[in-house]
């Protein structure tokens, strides 16, 4: 999912108006995001899925395009950050090797696509997931309609793959409402260890895990 | 050149146009994507009123940060100049070759026929955009103001341009160079010139660049380019258009601009840098060594950026080369106390020393 260029936000909304995508909540508690990624929330949030979007999952407060987190549950290596775009030549793709740096520059390059225009604030090393990963905090003049927002993320490369959130929101109002339990949501956050996942997976055992459509790129199950 | 144009009476489709262009300028002179640089504006400004003579007046500059080669001029007398034109002009007689082109267009009033045009094709919106605040441009890419008309008013455009620069004072023989440079890097792009839609439907890179030729050859010898000028005015802005060049994610075309940039200037250490930067983040095969090369390259110019040894110390660190990466990192966060990733770097300092 690209997180702020207009056309893919169009998309979403046709498609919601369309009534091809659709909007679930996210219930308070331990919530399984993938394979092996579980996070505790405070409150409940809204999980929209429509055609074309993926591989994060975006999730929302306050409504589209208000506000937005992004969950990534495990990018793999040569995977894109964001919904493929056919023929566009700008792509962001993970790759294992990347450092905090280059994942950072990666998502700034994701969210600048349309012209928007990012501003890294602080970039520091913090734990998420149980691993040594690292939380950035950002600044996004979106080009659609010039609202300024920030955004708060975190990231982890573990078994070579990519776990990530990225919330961000108008600076004024809504980030501040919503900062806190981005924060507290990423102090919970737990990776399982991989063979444990796989377990859990083939014995259909306890909650079902997340499947993501090969065509669609969405994620259903979760 | 046509006498100074009186503002429409609103109720034809022209003053229809005015007025939304109005509405535009007056959302672009509150936009944050404005580079509020009064200095530089008046600059720009200038070269523009040198150009358009006795519609001076008429000509109202506004310079946008956005990362692509673009310049337009609207009906109303709205001009914008974008970051990413002034990043790639080496001189002011190459900007003054993209601005007569545009104020071309104006004199000639090709805008107000592109409008009943689009009318007629249901594609009023899109005109509407390219005006627009960082408008529907971003979404084509570079070279899109260069295409906004037809062939023949393209030519006429370039053809008063050319004039325009003669009479203001400027070398005619930058204007085709602007047109080789931007060429360059549609063809470094993945799939060249038949990647982009543009060229399809218009003249030929080749027999562009050729006529633009015949035009300086045709205008009289000389006139001024005013390089150290320009480098002077932009000098302040180099590093910020660098790093958003950067991040296009367009690393093809972006090496092709910073190559010819680092050719030219040597001795400016900003270009070698950026072009690490690009090595750096594409992580090719043998990327990282260009990478540290172009870096090198830029601590030998001097005045090197802080990020240079930032990069050289990701790149040692990526390799696991704990002595290097130390000694670069602890030369950024020496230069750059304030950096935004202070922390982050220090904690690969540490890391690196246990």
């Amino acid at each position: 999912m690209r997180l702020l260029p207009i056309a893919p936000l169009l998309v979403l909304i046709l498609a919601l108006l369309a009534g091809c995508a659709t909007v679930t909540k996210v219930e308070t508690g331990e919530q399984a995001v993938g394979a092996r990624l579980v996070v505790r929330l405070e409150g409940p949030w809204n999980r929209i899925d429509a055609p074309g979007m993926g591989p994060a999952q975006v999730w929302t407060m306050e409504g589209l395009p208000v506000d937005q987190l992004l969950v990534y549950p495990g990018i793999k290596n040569g995977e894109l950050v964001h919904a493929s775009t056919g023929g566009s030549a700008k792509t962001f793709a993970f790759r294992s090797s990347m450092q905090p740096h280059e994942i950072v520059a990666m998502f700034e390059g994701m969210m600048t696509r349309d012209g928007s225009q990012f501003k890294l604030a602080r970039l520091e090393p913090a734990s998420f997931g149980g691993g040594k990963g690292f939380r950035f905090e950002y600044s996004v003049t979106r080009r659609s309609d010039s609202a300024l927002l920030s955004g708060v993320a975190y990231g982890v490369v573990s078994e070579g793959e990519l776990y990530a959130m990225l919330y961000h929101a108008p600076r004024l109002t809504f980030f501040p409402r919503h900062r806190g339990r981005v924060e507290q949501m990423a102090r919970s956050a737990q990776l399982r260890a991989a063979d444990a996942a796989a377990l859990k997976a083939s014995s259909g055992g306890g909650k079902r895990d997340c499947m993501r459509n090969p065509v669609t790129g969405m994620w259903t199950g979760c | 050149m046509p006498a100074r144009f009186a503002r429409p009476a609103p109720e034809t489709d022209e003053g229809g146009l005015w007025a939304i262009m109005d509405r535009e300028e007056r959302r672009l002179r509150r936009s944050p994507f404005a580079l509020r640089d009064a200095k530089l504006r008046a600059y720009v400004q200038e070269i523009a009123c040198k150009l358009a003579g006795e519609h001076c007046p008429d000509v109202r500059v506004h310079l946008v940060r956005a990362p692509l080669f673009n310049a337009s001029m609207a009906p109303n007398g709205m001009m914008q100049v974008w970051t990413g034109l002034m990043l790639r002009v080496d001189n002011e007689a190459q900007l003054a070759a993209v601005l007569g082109h545009e104020i071309g267009h104006f004199l000639q009033r090709h805008t107000l026929e592109r409008l009943r045009d689009a009318k007629a094709r249901s594609a009023f919106g899109q005109f509407i955009g390219l005006f627009g605040v960082v408008g529907a441009l971003a979404q084509v890419g570079a070279l899109a103001g260069m295409f906004a008309f037809g062939q023949e008013h393209e030519r006429e455009a370039d053809t008063i341009g050319t004039t325009l620069m003669r009479n203001a004072g400027y070398d005619p023989n930058e204007a085709w160079k602007v047109w080789a440079n931007l060429v360059l890097e549609i063809r470094a792009r993945p799939g060249g010139e038949s990647a982009s839609p543009l060229f399809a439907t218009h003249p030929p890179a080749a027999e562009r660049q050729e006529a633009l030729i015949a035009l300086a050859r045709d205008a009289a010898a000389g006139g001024a380019t005013n390089e150290a000028a320009w480098g002077e005015h932009v000098a302040p802005y180099r590093h910020e258009w660098l790093t958003e060049e950067v991040k296009r994610g367009v690393p093809e075309e972006s090496l092709a601009l910073l190559t010819r940039l680092k050719e030219r200037s040597p001795k400016v250490a900003a270009y070698a840098w950026a072009r690490g930067e690009v090595y750096r983040l594409r992580a090719g095969e043998d990327d990282l060594d260009r990478a540290l090369e172009d870096y090198r390259a830029a601590l030998a110019a001097g005045g090197e950026p802080p990020e240079a040894h930032r990069g050289i110390g990701l790149v040692h660190r990526t390799r696991r080369q704990a002595a290097e990466a130390k000694a670069s990192f602890a030369r950024y966060l020496e230069a750059a106390p304030q950096a935004p990733d202070f922390a982050m770097i220090k904690s690969y300092l540490e890391e690196l020393s246990l």
